[in-house]
């Protein structure tokens, strides 16, 4: 397989799950503790440059350890969330420029640095593709069998917590999917922009679907279809993959709540016509 | 149900919210909890049913420690009503889904559960209104919503949390009335916290008053 159709479908399949995993986050109101999670998974590539291990398995292994210290940590009122998050956040963010500065290359633009900041596609190995499919294919099956609790935790997480649904194993199940998927997708878009693919895609879908069953399929296609035109993009004119994404999918978010604005304005000019 | 000398404090708040708080609670009655706002009421059913946890004291629900991991065991034979129902307008899941997410750990198949729904509607009088977008629905009929899905569950214990508070009086006291046959059917519990006793003043076998974190008065039936 050449390394441009790894590429693509590296970018297909981080692009629906990040897409799925995102509504769930969302939903589940975790966004903040999922974004200091990808933070870990940044810190822990960065160590790869001063320990010469693989990038993806040491963020791996750094984003599911900080989402276990999460999960033990199990911050419930959603300011402390907030807050615990973005302790965790600058943290990581101030690790992993440490780490930079301490490995062996002395030029940002230099090949490994690059992989882990700002992702490639040279990165995107058969291995990593098939630990990708691996994960998808796990969090299909977890979200199979726990559907009814899942869907009570995000239709309401409070009532479901009273109601003997165990929020907290599944909340921490759900922040190691994110790790998971995180630490395999950031060779592909690097470390500062690997949120992307969680966040944009459902805020997206959010502005785009009215109904949950709505966002849930949407939310994939967009991620997908942004990962891919990004790395379209970045091939036809040498560009960096994760900036390119980072952008595609910030164009696909802007013209949802264009689209959105557009339509509400729309039907409220129609309502007003049928008032008159 | 049982507290022992519960303190209970909101982080940051700098002052407790309930206060050496001892309550005895056994199954097959309903128990009502009044008071004015800020009296503790909220703060102590959730504390009864483990969702806040003592700072001082101990919180019993059917024989377990809230504090113990057996907490997440002994919630599922129990229904939850809050306060804070109310769902935005674009909330897309039906009645129907709402009432059936609570029977999520049941054991029950696909058609018991979905016959368990109907019976739990027809209590409420909501059977039309099955198949609208919970969002869509008014307050009273949402909180209509809420109870039948708790009714639905089967449960031990029935927390409500002011299940009266956006129902006409009509509904109120069919409601109130529901909820007593269920006691008395089930041998079940049930608290209710409302700040209205007029619907269930007549129902209830013992009236708990609160007043600033405190219980000031406990009044039982003959």
């Amino acid at each position: 397989m050449t390394l441009l159709a790894l590429a693509a479908l590296a970018a297909i399949f981080s692009g629906s799950l990040c897409g799925v995993l995102g509504y769930y986050i969302q939903r589940f109101g975790i966004v903040t503790l999922s974004f200091s999670v990808a933070h870990a998974a940044l810190a822990g590539a960065a160590l790869s440059l001063v320990l010469g291990a693989d990038a993806s398995y040491l963020a791996l292994a750094t984003a599911v350890s900080f989402a276990l210290v999460l999960g033990a940590l199990s911050p419930r009122a959603p300011r402390e969330r907030e807050l615990v998050s973005m302790g965790f956040f600058s943290l990581f963010n101030a690790l992993a420029i440490l780490m930079v500065y301490l490995s062996n290359v002395y030029v940002l633009s230099s090949a490994t640095v690059a992989v882990v900041l700002w992702g490639s596609i040279l990165a995107v190995t058969r291995a990593k593709l098939l630990a990708l499919l691996g994960v998808s294919a796990l969090f299909l099956t977890y979200l199979t069998t726990f559907r009814s609790q899942i869907d009570a935790i995000v239709f309401d997480r409070r009532l479901a917590e009273a109601e003997g649904v165990n929020v907290r194993l599944h909340t921490l199940a759900m922040l190691l999917f994110a790790g998971g998927a995180i630490a395999l997708t950031l060779k592909l878009t690097g470390g500062f922009l690997v949120f992307t693919l969680l966040y944009n895609p459902v805020a997206s879908a959010a502005k785009l679907a009215r109904s949950a069953r709505g966002q849930l399929l949407l939310s994939p296609l967009i991620g997908s279809a942004s990962a891919l035109s990004g790395l379209a993009a970045s091939y036809a004119f040498d560009l960096p993959v994760g900036a390119s994404i980072a952008l595609v999918s910030s164009g696909v978010l802007l013209m949802s709540y264009l689209v959105r604005a557009f339509a509400d304005r729309r039907a409220m000019s129609r309502l007003a016509r049928g008032a008159g | 149900m049982r507290l022992e000398g519960v303190w209970v404090a909101y982080s940051g708040s700098g002052r407790p919210a309930i206060v050496d708080v001892s309550l005895s609670v056994p199954l097959g009655v309903m128990v009502l909890v009044t008071g004015p706002n800020g009296a503790g009421k909220t703060t102590l059913l959730e504390t009864c049913l483990g969702l806040l946890k003592p700072v001082r004291g101990r919180a019993l629900l059917l024989g377990v420690d809230t504090r113990s991991r057996g907490i997440v065991e002994a919630r599922r034979r129990c229904s939850y009503v809050p306060q804070d129902f109310m769902r935005a307008p674009h909330e897309s899941y039906t009645a129907r889904r709402v009432i059936e997410l609570g029977l999520a750990l049941s054991p029950l198949g696909a058609k018991a559960a979905a016959e368990r729904v109907e019976w739990a509607a027809k209590l409420l009088g909501i059977e039309d209104l099955l198949d609208r977008p919970i969002g869509t629905l008014s307050g009273g009929e949402q909180q209509k919503v809420y109870i039948a899905r708790a009714m639905a569950r089967r449960p031990d214990v029935l927390f409500l949390d002011e299940p009266f508070s956006s129902l006409d009086r009509e509904s109120r006291a069919a409601v109130a009335k529901a909820i007593r046959e269920y006691v008395n059917e089930r041998g079940a519990t049930a608290l209710v916290v409302s700040h209205d006793v007029s619907p269930v003043l007549s129902l209830v076998d013992t009236i708990v008053r609160m007043s600033g974190g405190k219980i000031v008065e406990v009044g039982r039936r003959a």
